[in-house]
């Protein structure tokens, strides 16, 4: 417990390249640049898979692979190759490790979508764009930030370990700290990774809760069907 | 032998078995432990928790919200985290992990019990099942394709996330990694990653055996 | 290009400029099939050289067991599906020479779950294919909430989410939907198939006066038959392996079935089913029989009819046992068919059927001879 007031008490830690301040930052630079990179690719990949039904077995394969590699392994692998210079042989392996999750969740969500509600989307004269945007994403909505949300988690995990390689951000305190048995930062930064790790999740919780229509997330209160439904049938 | 640094299979070949502590083998076995540890002990402890979810229906909620909410933090704090309490040891790496295990596993048992048919449920109790058979006889063979699904991910995870506890010296094949960080060389990261992942595919196509086995009626729909 | 009917132009042009169908006068609504056979690639023949026409402002229901491609065929109008041979026409135009989605918006299709969007609120579902075509929000709406009353549901309903709906009025809404831009054909695919026989038959019969108002090309496909018999104005009665076995309407359907596998399809009681078709106009009626309640005396007659004092039917009184009223079977004179006089008549201990007007009122009394006399003409006729 000493430990957590001696970490946060100095003032030395708020301030400077090494501070807390400029470590959060670094941590959620990092974390965003790899979540926003790793979206671009799967988040469209996952609709066009999804929609037309082509390639799946990308999907299925990349789903299997992705949970079975080492993320220590991984940037190592990178760091080894192609140097410390600068921050892409860490971001690279970051961002491919956050593609698998998204790109299962945007594919099911979309596979996942009623067949009638389909069929009576293209079926009232939407065109292929149209039904995918209109009607497949809104419904699929749900799954697909559910993927983002479980990227999130592996983005902010993997760029705490990354730390070890030489980057930035939160995961300095703790990895540092061990090594030169600094256990205030040691604590001092586990607390605020946990703390940054449940602020990225209830961020998430908000957003799908902003953009997810209630007819599809179901939240409104059911007393209000029952005058309805008793109503005319 | 020559006298260039080694390749990848001399290098292997000459750090599976040194006698010393640290040889692959050494490495391997550490991390076969401390990767099936959680698995089963995640599996014991959301079986009941799973159960009183399903049993009492207000509890999931809760449990779900706590479970998700362990899941979301990253492995690396709660392993330092623990060392105050659990030392540097295999535990420390363990413990987390159980409950990333669990995480998965009670969506997947309430989940697995839930998908069987009222109907069939409502049959064994006209047959005169009592809970605990039904349970066993009926519906946990019939969740067992979902909760085995739900394992295959546990497996697999756990068997990856063990090398990060090499940042805390206990990561099993991890250690690998540090060591070639540390000391730069290729083959160490290149075997370590090899490992992990066949370690990782022979677990999920054993699991997929077992599902197999336990649900013959399921290989029979298909050959009809 | 030149082939293309007026309407299908028009609609064309107007998709651009934001309106929905040409006016009354310019639509033409005849469905044709020509020869239209669908064969799958592993041999399955879904419709057989399938040969009809769906004619203008009547509801042609296609009507069959599983497999007979009555889903099929109707898919094949709006083109969901392409056929192997033959051709489908809209008017003289083929379906094929129209982009399907343009198609699609001058077309209504209701489905059996409705399919509304469950991420929009009521009124935007109705509202979807105007939106589609660039109407104006506030005119879509507008004609939207005209919609959702014209089914027959409570305007409170147009903020709420489809999940809120019981399936009923889910149904309802699908139909509104598909006549938000005024579409001259509708399409219909089993679309009350899904909900219990008490909501159907509200259902079935808000169709009905639906398509008094409205005069739509409607094809509608069902495996019930007395669905079929009930909404259609022509019925085409399909085989297994998509063939057509009859195509007539529902009198001749019953009175002459075309072969054994119709006349199964139909089921039994035909003969009183046909019933539903004669009409009870020429019923004679005996005013004789119609004494005021709490008259005294009875006569010779072994059953009279009392009425109240504003001439609607109180109840039979039996010649021995007078103030005892017992339960009249009504009809409408004129308006209901003979299977509800007959209907009426076996109510009634008398076995006579009270004749009454639109306001309940009595009109007179059809006797079981005259009722005997009408079914004897009718299996002569």
């Amino acid at each position: 417990m000493n430990w957590l007031i001696d970490f946060f008490a100095d003032p030395a830690r708020w301030s400077g390249p090494y501070g807390i301040p400029m470590r959060l930052l670094e941590h959620l630079e990092f974390s965003a640049l790899a979540l926003f990179l790793a979206a671009l690719i799967a988040v469209p990949l996952g609709l066009l898979i999804g929609h037309t039904g082509r390639g799946h077995l990308v999907v299925v394969v990349s789903a299997n692979l992705a949970r079975a590699i080492p993320t220590l392994g991984v940037l190592v692998l990178f760091v080894l190759l192609l140097g410390t210079a600068s921050i892409w042989p860490v971001i690279i392996p970051l961002v491919l490790l956050a593609v698998p999750p998204i790109l299962v969740n945007t594919f099911e969500g979309i596979r996942g979508v009623d067949p009638e509600l389909r069929d009576a989307a293209y079926g009232m004269g939407l065109r292929g764009g149209q039904v995918l945007g209109q009607v497949l994403v809104p419904v699929a909505l749900p799954l697909i930030l559910l993927g983002l949300r479980l990227s999130a988690i592996q983005v902010v995990a993997t760029t705490t370990v990354a730390a070890y390689t030489g980057l930035g951000g939160l995961g300095r305190f703790v990895i540092d700290g061990f090594a030169t048995q600094d256990y205030s930062s040691v604590f001092g930064g586990s607390v605020l990774i946990v703390l940054f790790a449940l602020v990225v999740q209830f961020g998430f919780t908000l957003v799908q809760r902003v953009t997810v229509s209630p007819g599809v997330s179901r939240r409104l209160k059911v007393r209000e069907q029952s005058p309805a439904r008793r109503g005319n049938n | 032998m020559g006298d260039g640094p080694p390749s990848l299979w001399e290098w292997t070949a000459r750090n599976w078995d040194t006698g010393r502590a640290g040889s692959i083998r050494d490495l391997l076995g550490d991390h076969l432990l401390m990767s099936l540890v959680p698995i089963v002990a995640g599996l014991a402890l959301a079986l009941p928790l799973g159960l009183a979810c399903i049993r009492w229906r207000w509890l999931y909620q809760p449990t779900a919200a706590l479970f998700n909410v362990l899941y979301a933090l990253p492995s690396l704090p709660l392993f330092m985290m623990l060392i105050s309490v659990t030392g540097l040891s295999p535990v420390t790496v363990i413990i987390p992990l159980t409950f990333y295990a669990a995480a998965v596993l009670i969506p997947a048992v309430v989940d697995g019990i839930r998908a069987v048919p009222e109907h069939v449920r409502q049959s064994a109790v006209a047959m005169g099942f009592t809970p605990l058979r039904r349970l066993i006889r009926v519906e946990l063979p019939i969740a067992a394709p979902v909760v085995i699904a739900g394992l295959r991910v546990v497996a697999v995870s756990s068997i990856s996330l063990v090398s990060v506890g090499a940042l805390i010296g206990q990561g099993g094949l991890g250690m690998l990694f540090t060591r070639a960080y540390q000391n730069p060389f290729l083959p160490p990261v290149i075997v370590g990653i090899a490992l992990i992942v066949l370690l990782a595919l022979v677990a999920d196509g054993l699991l997929v055996l077992a599902q197999r086995l336990l649900t013959p009626w399921e290989r029979a729909r298909r050959t009809t | 290009m030149d082939r293309r009917s007026l309407w299908v132009q028009q609609i064309m042009v107007r998709s651009w400029q934001g309106v929905a169908a040409p006016p009354e006068s310019e639509r033409s609504r005849v469905i044709t099939f020509d020869a239209v056979t669908k064969r799958y690639p592993d041999g399955t023949v879904a419709v057989d050289r399938l040969s009809l026409e769906a004619r203008t402002g009547e509801t042609t229901v296609l009507v069959g067991p599983s497999g007979c491609g009555k889903t099929t065929s109707l898919r094949m109008i709006n083109r969901m599906i392409d056929p192997t041979e033959g051709r489908i026409l809209l008017d003289d135009a083929p379906v094929e020479s129209v982009d399907p989605a343009v198609l699609r918006r001058g077309i209504g299709y209701v489905i059996q779950q409705a399919g509304l969007f469950p991420h929009r609120k009521v009124l935007d579902n109705i509202a979807t294919v105007p939106y589609l075509l660039g109407w104006d929000r506030k005119r879509a709406r507008g004609r939207a909430m005209d919609l959702l009353e014209r089914v027959g549901l409570d305007s409170a309903l147009a903020e709420r989410y489809p999940f809120q709906l019981s399936g009923g009025q889910q149904q309802r809404v699908g139909v509104a939907r598909a006549l938000a831009a005024d579409p001259p054909v509708l399409l219909m695919d089993e679309p009350f198939s899904a909900v219990d026989p008490v909501v159907r038959t509200s259902l079935q019969d808000e169709l009905v006066r639906l398509q008094a108002e409205l005069n739509k090309t409607i094809v509608f496909v069902t495996h019930d038959i007395d669905e079929a018999i009930k909404l259609g104005d022509r019925v085409a009665v399909l085989r297994v392996g998509g063939e057509l076995a009859q195509f007539a309407d529902p009198k001749t359907l019953l009175t002459e079935p075309a072969d054994d596998f119709v006349r199964e399809f139909l089921g039994r009681d035909r003969g009183i089913r046909r019933l539903q078709f004669v009409s009870t106009r020429g019923l004679k009626l005996r005013t004789d029989l119609t004494v005021q309640e709490g008259t005294d005396g009875h006569g010779d007659e072994p059953w009279l009819l009392a009425t109240t004092a504003d001439g609607r039917p109180a109840g039979w009184v039996a010649r021995g046992r007078p103030g005892e009223l017992e339960p009249a079977g009504t009809f409408r004179h004129g308006r209901d068919s003979m299977r509800a006089a007959l209907d009426a008549a076996l109510l009634s201990p008398s076995g006579h059927a009270v004749a009454v007007d639109e306001q309940g009122k009595v009109v007179g009394v059809a006797t079981r001879q005259a009722l005997d006399e009408a079914l004897t003409e009718t299996a002569d006729g």
